[in-house]
């Protein structure tokens, strides 16, 4: 009994550990989704964003599109499933940034291409693979960014990222 | 007529926001995925003779497979033998295999396929797959928002078959057509918006035309359209559609329709 009882203290002790290890990631989202004519248009992507994991709330702007979401502590979301879920609805994103902190932009699958001035705390970065942004922005950005040669592969792993106001 | 097109012409180029949930034609784009609508379109058009009333019913459920395809089934009920009698049904689907957007603007291209069956007597030359005749139609539909103005455009071909079982179509018409429709809508209130309650009110204008391959027999139709959007969620469409112009034989041409529409999103 007080080996089961020890053990379970382990374990506890063991999963607050990785829980603080996995804390925050992402902890704030902010969409601006492109191609819109109307609330009905609006509310079905918030619909599909409402119906992911550790979604606590989302604000709407609907003069601008734009789509706040609050995820919970030790989350594992990344940009593609908010881009696939704004895309389900029938649209795109025109600009994606995200609140997390520093630690975790500094490391895979991100890829920061300005200086890193902050090594701690939150951050915001904007996300600037193709899908991320519009496509005016994109086919600009290719241009500056030819030194980078997995961004124009434009593959799904990483995310190009920048920092955002 | 002429003043009426002019009043709506003017009003879709002055205001600021657009719609494109036409009523008559569909758009190129699509119902969101994994999301279900469900449509009662009711019709009431007059006969040219005598001056009866043809009321339509189309029970109508859609559902969006993934972010680019749909599909929709409808059934057609008609009171045309005086009595409301299921004629029919019908299955659709549209693929979005083209989207460019921007922050102000999209640029959207679907292909469309319809197959229809239908045991009503066939009255017209017009062919009208919705509700009339037997038949398939094929097509694509381009729709474009520039500033905030929503234009959408589409051609099909369609054919129709025989009724069966007790109507052949008349070896006399040509069973075939092409069709062309032109659809512009704006959104007029509210001016600014607040929250997803709030009731959108969308004024519309299509043109619908045909033109039988074979002998060159044309229409072309007006169809103005209010529409309000009630909670982001459901829908009420009140349309007229009016004759302008056609050197084909047609029953009842003229009238009105009043379409519900729900719609559960992210099932």
């Amino acid at each position: 009994m007080k080996n089961l009882k020890l053990n379970y203290t382990f374990i506890t002790s063991f999963l607050l550990m990785l829980s603080v290890q996995m804390n925050a990631q992402i902890s704030k989202v902010e969409i601006i989704a492109t191609g819109l004519t109307c609330s009905m248009c609006s509310n079905a992507i918030n619909k599909q964003l409402k119906s992911l994991p550790n979604v606590l709330n989302i604000e709407t702007d609907l003069n601008t599109n734009t789509f706040t979401v609050y995820l919970a502590e030790s989350n594992t979301a990344n940009p593609k499933i908010f881009k696939d879920s704004v895309e389900k609805a029938g649209f795109f994103i025109g600009s994606l940034v995200i609140t997390t902190t520093a630690n975790t932009v500094s490391k895979e699958p991100y890829i920061l291409i300005d200086k890193s001035d902050s090594t701690s705390g939150e951050v915001k970065v904007q996300v600037l693979d193709k899908g991320y942004i519009t496509d005016k922005e994109f086919k600009k950005l290719s241009k500056s960014m030819k030194n980078h040669e997995n961004y124009l592969l434009n593959n799904e792993d990483d995310f190009y990222i920048k920092y955002s106001k | 007529m002429k003043k009426l097109i002019l009043f709506f012409g003017i009003f879709i180029f002055q205001v600021n926001y657009s719609q494109e949930l036409f009523v008559v034609t569909d758009p190129a784009s699509n119902v969101p995925g994994n999301t279900l609508s469900v449509r009662l379109s009711n019709s009431l058009f007059k006969e040219k003779i005598g001056g009866d009333y043809n009321y339509h019913l189309m029970p109508e459920v859609t559902y969006g497979i993934n972010k680019n395809l749909m599909i929709r089934a409808t059934g057609f009920v008609s009171n045309r033998n005086l009595q409301l009698v299921t004629e029919g049904g019908s299955f659709y689907s549209k693929y979005r295999f083209f989207s460019t957007d921007d922050m102000n603007s999209h640029f959207r291209l679907a292909a469309f396929g319809r197959y229809s069956f239908n045991n009503a007597d066939i009255h017209q030359e017009t062919i009208e797959i919705m509700g009339h005749n037997s038949g398939f139609e094929t097509g694509i539909v381009a729709t474009k928002l520039i500033k905030k103005v929503a234009i959408s455009s589409s051609l099909s071909f369609e054919k129709a078959m025989d009724n069966k079982p007790d109507y052949s179509f008349p070896s006399t018409q040509g069973d075939n057509a092409t069709n062309y429709t032109l659809s512009i809508g704006k959104l007029m209130y509210p001016k600014k918006y607040t929250n997803f309650k709030q009731t959108n009110i969308n004024l519309m204008v299509e043109l619908v035309g045909q033109t039988i391959n074979e002998n060159g027999k044309s229409y072309l139709d007006v169809v103005p359209a209010i529409q309000f959007i009630i909670n982001s969620q459901a829908r009420i469409d009140l349309a007229y559609r009016h004759e302008l112009i056609s050197s084909m034989i047609r029953t009842a041409p003229n009238g009105m329709y009043f379409n519900l529409e729900y719609n559960f999103f992210n099932l």
